[in-house]
């Protein structure tokens, strides 16, 4: 079964936060180029990756993962706020 | 460190190995069937030396040859990639070596010399290796 394409948040929040590739990629335990593979939405992580980015970036999984294209997250939170 | 070398680089240094493993070959055969020794070992060294120095700039620089044969330290995505490489690898290597063992049953009438098994013994350790250099973006 092919797998569904996953858009991520990762480069926003990493520039954001203002680390590096390899310093991301040194806390969650991977090599800096995954990094670079999961900023282009080249690769799906496994549920535990995806869990120890949103643990790092202190933001619920949803929030930087979603199966559809992902908007502003300014709007987002706006729109959560909203509701 | 590794060297990132990008992905026409690696290409290239891998399809240089390759090369130099059939000019290896072509000089083996050309020296048994021209009967000179000479010519084996002039272009067979040539060849070795160029096998051995495309090898390093492809394989060893650039860490795909730790990458396979030491997969300690590989995260998650590399070890999917690792696994697809390895499966293609099987693929290719075992249908390329019946083919060759086929032909070679069919039209030499001979066994496969030495110097061909031991390049077949090389290939299957480099092939996987070659496998995610040609394929993937970084590595």
């Amino acid at each position: 079964m092919k797998s569904r394409k996953l858009y991520n948040r990762i480069s926003v929040l990493r520039k954001e936060r203002n680390i590096s590739r390899q310093e991301l990629a040194d806390i969650i335990g991977v090599n800096f180029q995954t990094i670079g593979y999961l900023e282009r939405e080249e690769y799906n992580p496994s549920l535990d990756l995806a869990f120890k980015i949103s643990e790092y970036f202190e933001l619920p999984i949803e929030i930087i993962f979603s199966p559809k294209p992902m908007k502003s997250i300014y709007k987002e939170i706006l729109e959560l706020k909203q509701k | 460190m590794y060297k990132q070398l990008s992905k026409s680089s690696r290409r290239i240094w891998i399809s240089s190995n390759f090369f130099s493993l059939f000019i290896l070959l072509f000089f083996f055969y050309l020296g048994r069937s021209l009967d000179s020794a000479i010519l084996f070992y002039a272009g067979g060294s040539l060849s070795v030396i160029a096998a051995i120095m495309t090898f390093i700039k492809a394989f060893i620089h650039t860490g795909l040859w730790k990458m396979v044969h030491s997969n300690k330290d590989l995260d998650e995505r590399q070890n999917q990639v690792l696994l697809g490489a390895l499966k293609n690898s099987y693929s290719v290597f075992t249908i390329s070596v019946l083919l060759l063992v086929y032909g070679f049953a069919l039209f030499d009438k001979q066994p496969i010399d030495v110097l061909l098994a031991a390049c077949l013994l090389y290939v299957a350790h480099i092939l996987p290796a070659a496998i995610i250099g040609w394929k993937e973006k970084a590595v």
